[in-house]
Protein backbone atom coordinates (compact mmCIF):
# COMPACT_ATOMS: atom_id res chain seq x y z
CA UNK A 1 0.00 0.00 0.00
CA UNK A 2 2.29 2.66 -1.47
CA UNK A 3 1.76 6.35 -0.25
CA UNK A 4 0.68 9.00 -2.83
CA UNK A 5 3.26 11.13 -1.84
CA UNK A 6 1.39 13.23 0.67
CA UNK A 7 1.94 11.35 3.78
CA UNK A 8 1.22 13.81 6.53
CA UNK A 9 3.76 12.20 8.71
CA UNK A 10 6.49 12.33 6.49
CA UNK A 11 8.29 15.52 7.06
CA UNK A 12 7.61 14.86 11.54
CA UNK A 13 9.40 11.58 10.96
CA UNK A 14 11.70 13.08 8.84
CA UNK A 15 12.44 15.20 12.15
CA UNK A 16 11.92 12.14 14.56
CA UNK A 17 15.28 11.08 12.77
CA UNK A 18 17.55 13.98 13.19
CA UNK A 19 16.43 14.14 16.85
CA UNK A 20 14.58 16.49 16.96
CA UNK A 21 12.08 17.07 20.26
CA UNK A 22 9.64 18.84 18.92
CA UNK A 23 8.78 16.18 15.69
CA UNK A 24 9.10 13.96 18.50
CA UNK A 25 6.59 15.56 20.36
CA UNK A 26 3.81 16.61 17.14
CA UNK A 27 4.02 13.06 16.00
CA UNK A 28 3.16 11.33 19.16
CA UNK A 29 0.46 14.26 20.02
CA UNK A 30 -0.85 13.02 16.78
CA UNK A 31 -0.52 9.60 16.40
CA UNK A 32 -0.10 7.86 19.78
CA UNK A 33 -3.97 8.72 20.96
CA UNK A 34 -4.94 6.73 17.62
CA UNK A 35 -2.49 4.12 18.11
CA UNK A 36 -3.81 3.45 22.02
CA UNK A 37 -7.25 3.57 21.04
CA UNK A 38 -7.16 1.12 18.17
CA UNK A 39 -4.88 -1.22 21.05
CA UNK A 40 -7.42 -1.10 23.42
CA UNK A 41 -10.59 -1.70 21.37
CA UNK A 42 -9.11 -4.38 20.05
CA UNK A 43 -7.57 -6.16 23.43
CA UNK A 44 -10.35 -4.77 25.70
CA UNK A 45 -7.27 -4.28 28.21
CA UNK A 46 -5.61 -0.70 29.28
CA UNK A 47 -2.50 -2.20 30.55
CA UNK A 48 -1.61 -4.02 27.53
CA UNK A 49 -2.79 -1.24 25.28
CA UNK A 50 -0.70 0.64 26.63
CA UNK A 51 2.29 -2.37 26.17
CA UNK A 52 1.06 -2.35 22.68
CA UNK A 53 1.25 1.32 22.05
CA UNK A 54 4.78 1.94 23.86
CA UNK A 55 6.30 -0.97 21.44
CA UNK A 56 4.64 0.26 18.53
CA UNK A 57 6.33 3.51 18.85
CA UNK A 58 9.74 2.00 20.15
CA UNK A 59 9.73 -0.06 16.58
CA UNK A 60 8.80 3.78 14.57
CA UNK A 61 12.00 5.21 16.66
CA UNK A 62 14.01 2.28 15.03
CA UNK A 63 12.67 2.98 11.93
CA UNK A 64 12.86 6.77 11.61
CA UNK A 65 16.29 7.26 9.90
CA UNK A 66 15.82 4.54 7.61
CA UNK A 67 12.06 5.77 6.36
CA UNK A 68 12.12 5.90 2.90
CA UNK A 69 9.17 8.17 1.51
CA UNK A 70 6.98 6.84 -0.80
CA UNK A 71 6.24 3.79 1.03
CA UNK A 72 3.29 2.71 2.61
CA UNK A 73 1.82 6.02 4.54
CA UNK A 74 3.32 6.09 8.12
CA UNK A 75 -0.07 6.14 10.02
CA UNK A 76 -1.13 2.73 7.68
CA UNK A 77 2.47 1.21 8.97
CA UNK A 78 1.74 1.98 12.79
CA UNK A 79 -1.89 0.37 12.74
CA UNK A 80 -0.27 -2.72 11.18
CA UNK A 81 2.56 -3.01 13.30
CA UNK A 82 -0.06 -2.22 16.39
CA UNK A 83 -2.22 -4.55 15.06
CA UNK A 84 0.28 -7.56 14.50
CA UNK A 85 1.20 -7.30 18.65
CA UNK A 86 -2.64 -7.32 19.18
CA UNK A 87 -2.65 -10.31 16.98
CA UNK A 88 0.70 -12.06 19.03
CA UNK A 89 -1.30 -10.67 21.98
CA UNK A 90 -4.73 -12.28 21.51
CA UNK A 91 -2.98 -15.83 20.24
CA UNK A 92 -1.51 -16.29 23.67
CA UNK A 93 -4.36 -15.57 25.71
CA UNK A 94 -6.47 -18.36 23.51
CA UNK A 95 -2.87 -20.44 24.06
CA UNK A 96 -3.21 -19.82 28.34
CA UNK A 97 -7.86 -20.00 27.76
CA UNK A 98 -7.23 -23.23 26.14
CA UNK A 99 -10.10 -24.66 26.96
CA UNK A 100 -12.98 -21.47 26.40
CA UNK A 101 -15.18 -21.01 23.66
CA UNK A 102 -13.98 -19.57 20.22
CA UNK A 103 -16.68 -16.53 20.49
CA UNK A 104 -16.81 -14.84 23.74
CA UNK A 105 -20.37 -14.62 25.47
CA UNK A 106 -21.61 -10.75 26.08
CA UNK A 107 -21.07 -10.55 30.06
CA UNK A 108 -23.03 -7.78 30.28
CA UNK A 109 -25.70 -6.44 32.51
CA UNK A 110 -28.98 -7.59 32.04
CA UNK A 111 -31.11 -5.87 29.25
CA UNK A 112 -33.65 -3.54 31.92
CA UNK A 113 -30.66 -2.87 33.81
CA UNK A 114 -31.69 1.02 32.63
CA UNK A 115 -27.80 1.85 32.07
CA UNK A 116 -26.12 5.25 31.72
CA UNK A 117 -22.82 7.04 31.60
CA UNK A 118 -19.87 4.58 32.53
CA UNK A 119 -22.16 1.45 32.61
CA UNK A 120 -23.25 2.05 28.79
CA UNK A 121 -19.94 2.32 27.95
CA UNK A 122 -18.71 -1.11 29.35
CA UNK A 123 -21.72 -2.65 28.02
CA UNK A 124 -20.93 -1.36 24.58
CA UNK A 125 -16.78 -2.57 25.37
CA UNK A 126 -17.87 -5.85 26.44
CA UNK A 127 -20.06 -6.79 23.50
CA UNK A 128 -17.34 -5.23 20.59
CA UNK A 129 -14.84 -7.46 23.04
CA UNK A 130 -16.90 -10.44 22.02
CA UNK A 131 -16.80 -10.26 18.91
CA UNK A 132 -14.59 -12.88 16.55
CA UNK A 133 -11.54 -10.71 16.93
CA UNK A 134 -11.58 -10.54 12.58
CA UNK A 135 -15.11 -9.21 13.06
CA UNK A 136 -13.50 -6.45 15.81
CA UNK A 137 -10.77 -5.45 13.75
CA UNK A 138 -12.94 -4.26 10.87
CA UNK A 139 -15.31 -2.16 12.90
CA UNK A 140 -12.62 -0.70 14.82
CA UNK A 141 -10.35 0.24 11.71
CA UNK A 142 -13.21 1.34 9.64
CA UNK A 143 -15.57 3.24 12.36
CA UNK A 144 -13.45 3.98 15.31
CA UNK A 145 -10.25 4.62 13.44
CA UNK A 146 -12.15 5.52 10.63
CA UNK A 147 -9.92 4.05 7.72
CA UNK A 148 -11.67 4.17 4.13
CA UNK A 149 -12.72 0.44 2.74
CA UNK A 150 -9.74 0.20 0.56
CA UNK A 151 -7.11 1.10 3.26
CA UNK A 152 -8.62 -1.19 5.98
CA UNK A 153 -9.14 -3.90 3.32
CA UNK A 154 -5.48 -3.37 2.53
CA UNK A 155 -4.45 -3.94 6.72
CA UNK A 156 -6.02 -6.93 6.69
CA UNK A 157 -4.79 -8.22 3.74
CA UNK A 158 -8.02 -9.23 2.30
CA UNK A 159 -10.78 -7.76 0.04
CA UNK A 160 -13.14 -5.26 -0.06
CA UNK A 161 -15.56 -7.69 -0.33
CA UNK A 162 -14.35 -9.87 2.86
CA UNK A 163 -14.18 -6.75 4.69
CA UNK A 164 -17.49 -5.73 3.98
CA UNK A 165 -19.14 -9.55 5.37
CA UNK A 166 -16.62 -9.00 8.44
CA UNK A 167 -17.87 -5.78 9.14
CA UNK A 168 -21.66 -6.78 8.12
CA UNK A 169 -21.82 -9.81 10.26
CA UNK A 170 -19.96 -7.87 13.73
CA UNK A 171 -22.31 -5.00 13.48
CA UNK A 172 -25.33 -7.62 12.93
CA UNK A 173 -24.04 -9.14 15.95
CA UNK A 174 -23.45 -6.20 17.82
CA UNK A 175 -26.87 -5.06 17.21
CA UNK A 176 -28.32 -8.17 18.71
CA UNK A 177 -26.33 -7.82 21.76
CA UNK A 178 -27.19 -4.27 22.57
CA UNK A 179 -30.80 -4.45 21.52
CA UNK A 180 -31.77 -3.66 24.78
CA UNK A 181 -30.43 -0.44 24.46
CA UNK A 182 -32.68 1.16 21.64
CA UNK A 183 -33.05 4.04 23.82
CA UNK A 184 -29.56 5.19 24.65
CA UNK A 185 -26.97 6.41 22.52
CA UNK B 1 -25.48 14.53 -15.36
CA UNK B 2 -27.16 11.74 -14.19
CA UNK B 3 -26.11 10.31 -11.18
CA UNK B 4 -25.55 6.30 -11.47
CA UNK B 5 -28.31 4.26 -10.12
CA UNK B 6 -28.28 2.06 -6.70
CA UNK B 7 -30.71 -0.60 -5.90
CA UNK B 8 -32.66 -0.21 -2.28
CA UNK B 9 -30.87 -3.62 -1.53
CA UNK B 10 -27.32 -1.89 -1.89
CA UNK B 11 -28.42 1.03 -0.25
CA UNK B 12 -29.78 -1.60 2.70
CA UNK B 13 -26.59 -3.56 2.55
CA UNK B 14 -24.15 -0.66 2.85
CA UNK B 15 -26.23 0.96 5.71
CA UNK B 16 -25.96 -2.40 7.81
CA UNK B 17 -21.87 -3.06 6.30
CA UNK B 18 -20.84 0.55 6.68
CA UNK B 19 -23.33 2.37 9.64
CA UNK B 20 -25.90 5.09 9.21
CA UNK B 21 -23.64 8.06 7.38
CA UNK B 22 -23.49 8.22 4.01
CA UNK B 23 -20.37 10.35 4.15
CA UNK B 24 -18.74 6.65 5.43
CA UNK B 25 -19.61 4.37 2.93
CA UNK B 26 -17.21 3.75 -0.02
CA UNK B 27 -16.64 6.82 -1.61
CA UNK B 28 -17.50 5.71 -5.28
CA UNK B 29 -21.15 4.64 -4.42
CA UNK B 30 -21.38 7.63 -2.11
CA UNK B 31 -23.43 10.04 -5.44
CA UNK B 32 -25.87 7.39 -6.15
CA UNK B 33 -26.31 6.55 -2.84
CA UNK B 34 -27.82 10.65 -1.96
CA UNK B 35 -29.44 10.42 -5.30
CA UNK B 36 -31.25 7.27 -4.15
CA UNK B 37 -32.44 9.11 -0.50
CA UNK B 38 -33.74 11.93 -2.18
CA UNK B 39 -35.98 9.77 -4.08
CA UNK B 40 -37.18 7.61 -1.01
CA UNK B 41 -36.42 9.87 1.97
CA UNK B 42 -39.19 8.26 4.07
CA UNK B 43 -38.15 4.60 3.96
CA UNK B 44 -34.33 5.29 3.54
CA UNK B 45 -34.13 7.80 6.61
CA UNK B 46 -35.17 5.22 8.51
CA UNK B 47 -32.84 2.72 7.49
CA UNK B 48 -29.99 5.32 7.88
CA UNK B 49 -31.04 6.18 11.83
CA UNK B 50 -31.11 2.69 12.60
CA UNK B 51 -27.73 2.26 11.37
CA UNK B 52 -27.09 5.37 12.84
CA UNK B 53 -28.21 4.44 16.63
CA UNK B 54 -25.39 1.28 16.12
CA UNK B 55 -22.99 3.63 15.47
CA UNK B 56 -23.62 5.94 17.77
CA UNK B 57 -23.50 3.54 20.82
CA UNK B 58 -19.83 2.15 19.22
CA UNK B 59 -18.56 5.49 19.77
CA UNK B 60 -19.00 5.32 23.74
CA UNK B 61 -16.71 2.32 23.39
CA UNK B 62 -14.26 3.77 25.28
CA UNK B 63 -11.00 5.12 24.04
CA UNK B 64 -7.89 5.24 26.40
CA UNK B 65 -6.25 8.55 27.29
CA UNK B 66 -2.61 8.52 27.03
CA UNK B 67 -0.84 8.20 30.30
CA UNK B 68 2.05 10.84 31.22
CA UNK B 69 4.44 8.02 32.36
CA UNK B 70 3.56 6.71 28.74
CA UNK B 71 3.92 9.81 26.90
CA UNK B 72 7.61 10.42 29.04
CA UNK B 73 9.05 6.92 28.26
CA UNK B 74 8.63 7.35 24.76
CA UNK B 75 9.91 10.69 24.33
CA UNK B 76 12.93 9.74 26.22
CA UNK B 77 13.42 6.54 24.05
CA UNK B 78 13.00 8.64 20.76
CA UNK B 79 16.63 8.80 18.60
CA UNK B 80 18.86 11.57 19.87
CA UNK B 81 19.86 15.06 18.38
CA UNK B 82 23.64 14.53 17.43
CA UNK B 83 25.35 16.79 20.34
CA UNK B 84 26.44 20.17 18.46
CA UNK B 85 30.52 19.19 18.72
CA UNK B 86 29.39 16.30 17.38
CA UNK B 87 27.79 18.05 14.20
CA UNK B 88 30.27 20.54 14.14
CA UNK B 89 33.14 18.31 13.54
CA UNK B 90 30.88 16.08 11.25
CA UNK B 91 30.31 18.96 8.62
CA UNK B 92 33.91 20.22 8.89
CA UNK B 93 34.95 16.79 8.66
CA UNK B 94 32.77 15.78 5.43
CA UNK B 95 34.57 19.31 3.95
CA UNK B 96 37.73 17.50 4.14
CA UNK B 97 36.46 14.39 2.67
CA UNK B 98 36.60 12.60 6.39
CA UNK B 99 34.42 10.53 8.20
CA UNK B 100 33.59 12.01 11.72
CA UNK B 101 35.57 9.70 13.06
CA UNK B 102 38.61 10.47 11.56
CA UNK B 103 38.44 14.00 11.56
CA UNK B 104 37.75 13.76 15.30
CA UNK B 105 40.94 11.41 15.47
CA UNK B 106 43.13 14.32 13.27
CA UNK B 107 41.75 17.46 16.33
CA UNK B 108 43.17 15.16 18.84
CA UNK B 109 45.99 14.79 17.06
CA UNK B 110 47.13 18.19 16.55
CA UNK B 111 46.20 19.03 20.33
CA UNK B 112 48.37 16.78 21.21
CA UNK B 113 51.29 18.35 19.48
CA UNK B 114 51.59 16.62 16.25
CA UNK B 115 55.14 15.93 16.94
CA UNK B 116 54.91 14.13 19.97
CA UNK B 117 51.51 11.62 19.52
CA UNK B 118 51.79 9.38 22.22
CA UNK B 119 52.64 5.55 21.63
CA UNK B 120 49.56 3.79 22.93
CA UNK B 121 46.74 2.98 21.06
CA UNK B 122 45.71 5.12 18.28
CA UNK B 123 42.94 7.92 19.40
CA UNK B 124 40.27 7.17 16.94
CA UNK B 125 39.76 4.73 13.74
CA UNK B 126 38.06 4.96 10.82
CA UNK B 127 37.08 2.48 8.15
CA UNK B 128 37.99 3.68 4.94
CA UNK B 129 35.65 2.80 1.61
CA UNK B 130 38.04 0.30 0.36
CA UNK B 131 38.15 -1.36 3.75
CA UNK B 132 41.38 -0.57 5.00
CA UNK B 133 41.22 0.24 8.52
CA UNK B 134 43.56 3.74 9.29
CA UNK B 135 44.13 4.99 12.20
CA UNK B 136 43.43 8.89 12.68
CA UNK B 137 47.27 9.06 14.04
CA UNK B 138 47.62 8.10 9.89
CA UNK B 139 45.73 10.53 9.09
CA UNK B 140 47.13 12.82 11.41
CA UNK B 141 50.77 11.80 9.63
CA UNK B 142 48.86 11.79 6.10
CA UNK B 143 47.70 15.62 6.92
CA UNK B 144 51.02 16.67 7.92
CA UNK B 145 52.72 15.13 4.85
CA UNK B 146 50.46 16.82 3.14
CA UNK B 147 51.47 20.41 4.61
CA UNK B 148 55.03 19.41 3.27
CA UNK B 149 53.75 17.33 0.27
CA UNK B 150 50.46 18.73 -0.65
CA UNK B 151 50.66 16.13 -3.51
CA UNK B 152 50.53 13.45 -0.68
CA UNK B 153 47.02 13.08 -0.12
Amino acid sequence: MASDGNDPDEALLAGVGRGDPSAVRTLLDRRLPRILALSRRMLNDPGEAEDVAQETFLRAWKQARAWKPGGARFDTWLHRVALNLCYDRLRRRREIATDAPPEQVDTGPAPDAGLLGADLSRRVEAALAALPARQREAIVLCHHQGLGNIEAAGLMEISVEALESLLARGRRTLKASLADLRGAG
Amino acid sequence: MMSPEMSEERFDDLAQTYGGEIARWPEAEREAARALLAAQPERLSIVLDTAAHLDRLLDLAPAQSVDAALLGRLIAAAPPAPNTAGRWIAGLGAALGLSAAAFAGVLAGVAVGGHALPMAAPVATAQMANGKIETAVDVSNDLQDALEEPAAL
